[in-house]
């Protein structure tokens, strides 16, 4: 992605405020705990990326696809649309944006019929409910809660600039990556410019490969108590892994999550 | 899902028909919340096939982009709202563009007035390609003017980031009139060159006020461009011969430019020629131009407030020929009558 990231409405208008975003899922958590409520946008990271990854997306396209779905329900209850199918719409209007190829409806909606099918199966025992129609319906409610700012700016080209000023380093790279791709399932996109989303996860992987970059990082110009707080939501998430099994608890916090009043006739 | 549409479509009061295009439908409006004239472009959905394609991909660009910039020379987008596959965008009104200025034979164009015209194109550019975005549509008819004599850039439904390598671009943009040598030799890789070759042709239509290179088939288009500045080789352009669509053209040994636009200054010529340039590698940038003597030599471009608007739209209570001469001869501008163009020179 291109353009001045400073002038750009990711900054100006999509780095939200901690305390406004507790305040408008307030809704959401009166019925869920906050960590039932993280448990479901885990497992609905997972579904957008597994979906990507069958429709051969570029991992650009796939990491804004999932902040758009994070986006949308900063602003909106799980109540107002179902998740599952406002994930695979976020996927379609991400691949528009990002101009790299094209995905027809119809293929995905067949898409989301096997993934639920073959990989999610654990969560939904029903098939995907949803057509087309449904899509192109939610396709604009979608871009209306995103005010219109679609270009979103990831880590992955400020962490690669990173990398490249430390020297090659593949292993690093690789890890922090996966880093980055991981801070996807916590609240860090909405909260933080993706910059120090590349310090902090490069951080994680210096910690994990016992890298000391000490005097490197020392050098930066950034505020290391930001990076601290992106490290620390990382970090929770990987506490969080060590005791959840998503494949036997899921189903509940699914029947518990708050629904729309209307499910699509089948 | 409530949808707030209805209160949307309320929200702009249908004024007037302004023009239909291939994709599709503009109406002028007031938005009856802010009293503001606004100018309501309705994307027409065609065929089934399009319609599940969902919210028109060309509108989709334009929304991207327009959603990120923000500049006195750039269209403004203020709101979009629709249903499904009809999507409507709401842009600042304007009331002309620089193709019914060149064709009105009622308006006298005067060397201010071109300057203006030219700053405010380069200006708009210049930020846009700060921003990484080639607009790749360039034209008169995209160079929207309002009453106050302000230009913005329009229509990005081509626009483009650039810069990223692994993008192959298609080189079938930019009404064929306006398309650098390049793109027409089928280039998949190109850059801010694009845009500066279509400003070269703008800038010599406003002279000449005719289509400066009107070519009839892409062919055709290329012979013009060679006929009228000469035929490049691989020394004045390396790599031209190894490019998709390169054809071996006849040697012409091309028009000075001076014989073309025989009322132009040397100042303006200079930075025709520096747009003008075969060589995309050579072809001078935005910012580059910007900074040429043509800017900061007399005439000082003209206030926006004193640019011509077309008969229709001259206000009827200001008489707006005698301020303009006066300041006109206050600053030594001489005023062009059209100029013939003759192509077998």
């Amino acid at each position: 992605m291109a353009g001045n990231f400073w002038q750009s409405s990711h900054y100006q208008q999509w780095v939200l405020d901690k305390q406004d975003l507790i305040r408008e899922r307030q809704q959401d958590l009166s019925v869920l705990s906050d960590e039932e409520y993280q448990k479901i946008f885990i497992f609905f990271s997972n579904f957008i990326q597994t979906l990507g990854e069958q429709l051969k997306l570029r991992q650009q396209v796939i990491a804004t696809a999932t902040v758009y779905f994070k986006r949308f329900y900063a602003r909106n209850s799980l109540k107002c649309i179902d998740p599952l199918l406002l994930a695979p719409t976020c996927i379609f209007l991400a691949s528009k944006v990002e101009e790299f190829g094209v995905i027809s409806n119809s293929r995905l909606i067949t898409t989301c019929q096997t993934v639920v099918k073959n990989k999610f199966s654990y969560a939904y025992t029903q098939e995907f409910p949803y057509r087309t129609n449904h899509i192109l319906e939610c396709e604009f409610y979608l871009l209306e809660n995103l005010d219109c700012c679609l270009i979103v700016y990831q880590p992955y080209r400020p962490l690669l600039q990173l990398l490249a000023d430390i020297g090659n380093e593949d292993q690093l790279l690789a890890l922090a990556w996966r880093v980055v791709n991981d801070s996807l399932r916590t609240d860090v996109c909405l909260l933080y410019p993706p910059y120090q989303i590349a310090i902090g996860s490069l951080h994680i992987a210096c910690v994990v490969l016992q890298k000391d970059l000490k005097s490197w990082f020392a050098e930066l110009n950034v505020d290391m108590e930001k990076i601290q707080e992106i490290v620390r939501y990382i970090v929770s998430l990987f506490e969080l892994w060590k005791t959840y099994d998503e494949k036997k608890d899921i189903q509940a916090l699914l029947a518990k999550m708050p629904k729309p009043k209307t499910q699509p006739s089948r | 899902m409530e949808y707030k549409l209805e209160d949307k479509w309320r929200r702009y009061e249908k004024i007037e028909f302004l023009g239909e295009g291939q994709f599709a439908t503009v109406y002028k409006a007031k938005d009856i919340e802010t009293d503001i004239i606004v100018a309501v472009k309705k994307i027409k959905v065609g065929s089934k096939a399009e319609a599940r394609d969902g919210i028109n991909r060309t509108a989709l660009r334009e929304i991207k982009l327009l959603q990120e910039l923000k500049h006195t020379n750039i269209i403004g987008l203020l709101d979009v709202f629709g249903y499904k596959s009809n999507v409507s965008l709401v842009f600042d009104f304007m009331d002309t563009d620089l193709e019914v200025i060149v064709k009105d034979t009622t308006i006298v164009l005067s060397p201010a007035h071109v300057k203006k015209y030219t700053l405010m194109t380069l200006l708009g550019l210049e930020y846009l390609h700060d921003n990484w975005i080639l607009h790749r549509d360039l034209k008169p008819n995209n160079l929207l003017i309002n009453s106050e004599g302000i230009l913005k850039i329009g229509d990005f439904g081509l626009a483009k980031f650039y810069g990223s390598p692994n993008r192959i671009y298609t080189h079938q943009v930019v009404t064929r009139w306006y398309r650098s040598p390049e793109l027409l030799f089928g280039a998949r890789m190109y850059s801010t060159g694009v845009d500066m070759w279509a400003v070269g042709c703008i800038i010599a239509e406003l002279l000449l006020r005719v289509p400066f290179l009107p070519g009839e088939s892409d062919l055709d288009q290329l012979t013009r461009i060679f006929h009228t500045l000469g035929t490049p080789n691989e020394t004045t352009w390396p790599g031209m011969t190894s490019l998709q669509d390169y054809i071996q053209f006849k040697t012409f040994p091309g028009t000075s430019l001076k014989d073309i636009f025989t009322a132009a200054g040397d100042d303006l010529l200079d930075l025709l020629q520096s747009l003008l340039t075969i060589n995309p590698l050579k072809r001078i940038t935005c910012t580059q131009a910007l900074q040429m003597p043509y800017f900061s030599n007399k005439p000082a471009p003209s206030p926006g407030s004193l640019l011509p608007l077309p008969s229709s739209l001259v206000p009827t209570l200001v008489k707006p020929g005698s301020k303009r001469k006066l300041i006109e001869s206050q600053t030594g501008a001489i005023l062009p009558k059209r100029l013939q163009f003759d192509t077998s020179m």
